[in-house]
């Protein structure tokens, strides 16, 4: 994305009454904690103010009681602690996941990009200047690929060899996948599949289920159109599915399809996506068997979603149409940074209180009072709190949309380098590859051997409609560093300092 | 103090065993998926294709030569299809048929979207902002913004609203968007869902030579049908009917399968959805295994039990005649549907497509009568057909509380999907919705077309 002169708007300046109500929703579901603990605070204070001969009476009490009491009493606590258990909601782990590393030759370094810009017979002058102030600002590197039918020039795009990409991405996330997991074909419950730009009949999922040999008995989804944000949307789904089937497994592909979806023609904003959009597609597994625990490395805490489509400008910031030439590619609006810090300030006000330690979610909470209250004598510059979320979360997935993008979110949650740098260097290396992004970011923080047992993770993604939407996952078991996947040939290059601005002429 | 502690643990306990039966109840009641309401899209009138506008477009076609146009014409004129079914305009009035422009596939998904959302809205009484889960299915045409967004933006509702947007799931998608909101309902109680299902005719349109994938262009008909599900217990005085199980049956793992319906390139590269011809052979494949993992949740013990001493008996007979190399007596009979289940909506892919279902299920000519009539009138309208069919059976009034309805479906993948509902009330109060101007005319006795006379020479070879 071009760095806007428009900066995101603040986020708290006008948070409804939507977090009061959260609060209460909150104080109202513990409210059986609540009253149990003053009241064992009672109990407890009565027990100590008993002697040792009232105690050793009571026991001998204890002891006289028939046996049938006794059972009686033991048997209902048995059964009430069994259905206590039971009636939680199932856990959600994440077992593994692999992600697509492309073959060296379909990389683009930024000579090859602008090269074959200038031999394609469509594109004048001005769009390949344009492009390559694109590029230089982009935050890409020179190792991102595109699919090789890509490579041609023109590109060759047909359904043949969209589905010829299509294979070859997901295809070799599963197979790493499986590979990893151990996991049986046989034993895949469910399956969603998700890609935005490219759905033939019979589905991209009827395609897995035919190339693996899936059961019969399948539950599969196809999910299109759903924009960069529908890798957490294909969890969320996969999330309910699980909590309606017991000790199953789900396996979750997230891609995008470059091949259909390069555009032709000159109108400036929709030639981001060619600059931006890489090859990519990543596979997960996730699983509610409670013997998966031990092996799973992460567990879903919560899956929060947001969508901004009621707004007419937020619904049309991200637009598949035509130019005036009849050439199909996907417009990216001017306001595309504001609708996006509208639609997450609405997605973190969900998060929030879900995930913030008290001290903040009060803090933020005091912070709205006053200024509700001091409304007509607010002091002008006087600034709104924004929680501190990296006391909530030791690591950070924002999708990888484009520089600027990731520079607007850590200025405005606060975040430092580190905490970005995930989301930096997956666009460096791979580039914007749409929903599939965010596992590129976990696969980077995973390299380099910081993920410890513990620590939680937020995803972040937006997408076109508009949506944003957040996924919580905490770590079960410290990741050791992999000898295998798309970050193990170069991570010892990483992080690498990305300049402001690549002078590529 | 003993008697502050038995009171007081003996209220925590109840306290304890009361919330858990709660949250039992709760999440039984979960499970429920009520039908409030449904309705079926009907196209004006300028879209209507008789059997003389489609030979006008397939003559339109420059690639074909006469065996073509005869071969298409056949299709058309034997295909169970009356002169009233609907096209999209842009293919009706010629307008860019080889590149549909995007302002056309829009306009062909926003008229069918908006209408039958509207009057939904209207009959049901629920507002837009009260839905929780949006569903969408459209197989063939799945831009970005989804449709689902499309439809938000539209009625604009509320922005923690779950959407999800199926594409290339084909035929038989409806019961896949009712299994994910079915799912979906388990996770939360009081949910609404709307569920919008139909098929984007205008951008799939083949102008190629290629039979196969010309077939699609004969018997694909514009439709579509928006429904809302509910498993809110205070709404289930308004439903219409309960579902009462749900059964998905993918085959895709047989690669003859998976290849017998897809979408791909013919010889000189234009894209076309091609019929294959062991298409009959995966539907069989599909339908039988769906059959038994279904029959088991629907059907009486005593049919059961009587149809495993069937099978036992025609087995042994079977190896007794082996044995004495004699003919064996007896044949293995089908089980009888009809025993578990009132009224069949069979997906209307085709009047050799009904028959073979009837066939299959012991059904006679009133059963599938709803079916062949719904392939007459509105033709084969992808994924939304079973609506159509169950718009008949209500305009005829034929539900009754207690009965039991079958969806069956067959799609690319290859797949058979079926669903089972339970009728809630007597429907028979309301309009005949899409039928209401027709209904009085069926059923009809000859289903054969009346442009038989002018292109009969098609039949003579």
């Amino acid at each position: 994305m071009t760095s806007s002169s428009e900066p995101l708007p603040e986020f708290l300046s006008s948070v409804k009454l939507k977090y009061v109500k959260l609060g209460y929703r909150y104080v109202i579901s513990k409210l059986v904690t609540l009253v149990l603990i003053p009241v064992m605070a009672a109990l407890l204070l009565e027990a100590l103010k008993l002697d040792p001969a009232e105690v050793v009476s009571l026991w001998r009490r204890a002891q006289g009681m028939s046996a049938v009491h006794t059972l009686a009493t033991v048997f209902l606590l048995v059964l009430v602690a069994t259905a206590y258990f039971m009636s939680r909601p199932r856990p959600i782990f994440l077992v593994d996941f692999a992600c697509f590393l492309p073959a060296p030759n379909c990389r683009v370094p930024f000579a090859t990009y602008l090269e074959h810009a200038r031999l394609m017979p469509f594109f004048d002058e001005k769009s390949v200047r344009f492009q390559l102030r694109i590029l230089e600002r982009s935050g890409l590197g020179e190792e991102t690929c595109l699919p090789p039918d890509n490579h041609y020039i023109p590109p060759r795009n047909s359904l043949g060899t969209a589905r010829a990409e299509a294979e070859l991405v997901i295809f070799s996330a599963l197979d790493q996948l499986i590979a990893k997991t151990g996991l049986k074909p046989k034993d895949v419950d469910i399956l969603v599949v998700n890609c935005s730009l490219f759905s033939p009949t019979p589905s991209l999922s009827a395609m897995v289920v035919n190339r693996y040999k899936l059961r019969s008995n399948i539950l599969s989804f196809n999910l299109s159109g759903m924009g960069c944000s529908a890798g957490l949307i294909s969890i969320d789904l996969a999330r309910d599915l699980l909590q309606a089937h017991p000790n199953s497994y789900a396996l979750v592909v997230s891609t995008e399809i470059i091949t259909p979806n390069y555009y032709t023609g000159n109108e400036r904003s929709m030639l981001l996506p060619n600059c931006l959009f890489r090859m990519g597609a990543a596979a997960v597994l996730l699983s509610n068997r409670r013997r998966d625990r031990g092996r799973a490395k992460y567990r879903l805490l919560h899956v929060v979603r947001t969508h901004r489509g009621a707004d007419d400008q937020a619904y049309r910031c991200v637009n598949e149409e035509e130019d005036r030439d009849g050439n199909s590619g996907i417009s990216l609006s001017k306001d595309l940074m504001a609708i996006a810090g509208e639609a997450l300030r609405t997605n973190i006000t969900t998060v929030g209180p879900l995930v913030l330690p008290v001290t903040e979610q009060l803090r933020f909470l005091a912070s709205l009072v006053r200024r509700r209250l001091i409304m007509a004598g607010a002091r002008p510059g006087w600034r709104p709190y924004i929680p501190d979320f990296t006391r909530a979360f030791e690591h950070f997935c924002i999708h990888a949309g484009g520089r600027a993008v990731i520079d607007e979110l850590q200025r405005n949650l606060r975040l430092s380098s580190e905490h970005v740098e995930a989301s930096r260097m997956a666009l460096h290396r791979f580039g914007n590859t749409s929903s599939s992004s965010l596992w590129y970011e976990l696969g980077y923080i995973e390299a380099k051997g910081r993920m410890r047992r513990g620590d939680r993770v937020w995803m972040i993604g937006f997408g076109s409609g508009f949506k944003c939407n957040s996924a919580v996952w905490r770590c079960l078991r410290s990741v050791e560093t992999p000898v295998e996947g798309p970050w193990a040939e170069c991570i010892h290059r990483y992080p690498v300092d990305i300049p402001e601005v690549v002078k590529l002429l | 103090m003993e008697l502050l502690l038995s009171v007081v643990s003996s209220i925590l306990l109840l306290f304890c065993l009361l919330s858990l039966v709660r949250r039992a109840v709760d999440r039984w009641l979960c499970r429920r998926c009520y039908l409030l309401d449904y309705v079926c899209y009907k196209p004006s009138d300028d879209r209507k294709l008789p059997t003389d506008r489609c030979s006008e477009v397939i003559m339109r076609n420059p690639r074909l030569r006469l065996p073509d146009y005869k071969f298409l014409l056949k299709v058309v004129v034997n295909s169970g299809i009356s002169e009233e079914t609907y096209g999209p305009r842009s293919i009706i009035v010629g307008r860019r048929e080889e590149r549909p422009s995007m302002a056309d596939c829009y306009e062909e998904v926003d008229d069918c979207a908006f209408a039958t959302l509207d009057q939904l809205f209207r009959r049901t009484g629920i507002p837009p902002s009260r839905v929780d889960l949006l569903v969408v299915n459209v197989s063939m045409f799945a831009p970005a913004p989804s449709l689902a967004s499309r439809i938000i933006n539209r009625y604009g509702m509320r922005d923690d609203v779950k959407s999800f947007n199926l594409a290339g799931m084909g035929c038989s998608a409806s019961p896949i968007a009712v299994d994910l909101v079915s799912n979906v309902f388990r996770s939360r109680k009081g949910m609404v869902a709307l569920v919008f299902t139909s098929e984007s005719i205008a951008p799939n349109w083949y102008s190629g030579s290629d039979r196969s994938m010309m077939l699609g262009n004969c018997l694909f008909r514009s439709g579509g049908c928006s429904f809302m599900l509910t498993n809110d217990g205070s709404l289930r005085h308004r439903a219409k009917m309960r579902l009462n199980c749900l059964v998905r049956t993918h085959i895709g793992a047989n690669d003859e399968a998976y290849g017998c319906a897809i979408q791909k390139e013919d010889d000189v590269g234009r894209v076309g959805f091609h019929l294959g011809k062991n298409l009959p052979k995966a539907a069989v494949r599909a339908f039988t295994e769906n059959m038994q993992r279904l029959a088991p949740k629907v059907l009486p013990i005593g049919e059961l039990a009587l149809h495993a001493v069937r099978v036992l008996r025609h087995r042994l007979l079977k190896a007794a005649a082996t044995n004495s190399k004699e003919p064996a007596a007896g044949n293995e009979r089908v089980v009888n549907f009809k025993t578990g289940v009132e009224h069949f909506c069979l997906h209307t892919g085709g009047a050799a497509v009904i028959d073979a279902v009837g066939k299959g299920l012991g059904l006679n000519k009133y059963d599938v009568e709803p079916a062949r009539m719904t392939l007459h009138r509105w033709g084969n309208t992808s994924a939304s057909s079973l609506w159509y069919v169950l718009g008949y059976m209500e305009a005829k009034k034929r539900l009754r509380k207690k009965e039991r309805v079958m969806m069956i479906s067959f799609g690319a993948g290859f797949k058979c999907n079926s669903c089972v509902w339970e009728v809630l009330r007597d429907l028979d109060g309301g309009d005949g919705g899409v039928w209401e101007d027709c209904i009085g005319r069926y059923p009809q006795q000859t289903l054969v077309n009346p442009f038989l006379k002018k292109f009969g020479w098609v039949n003579e070879e």
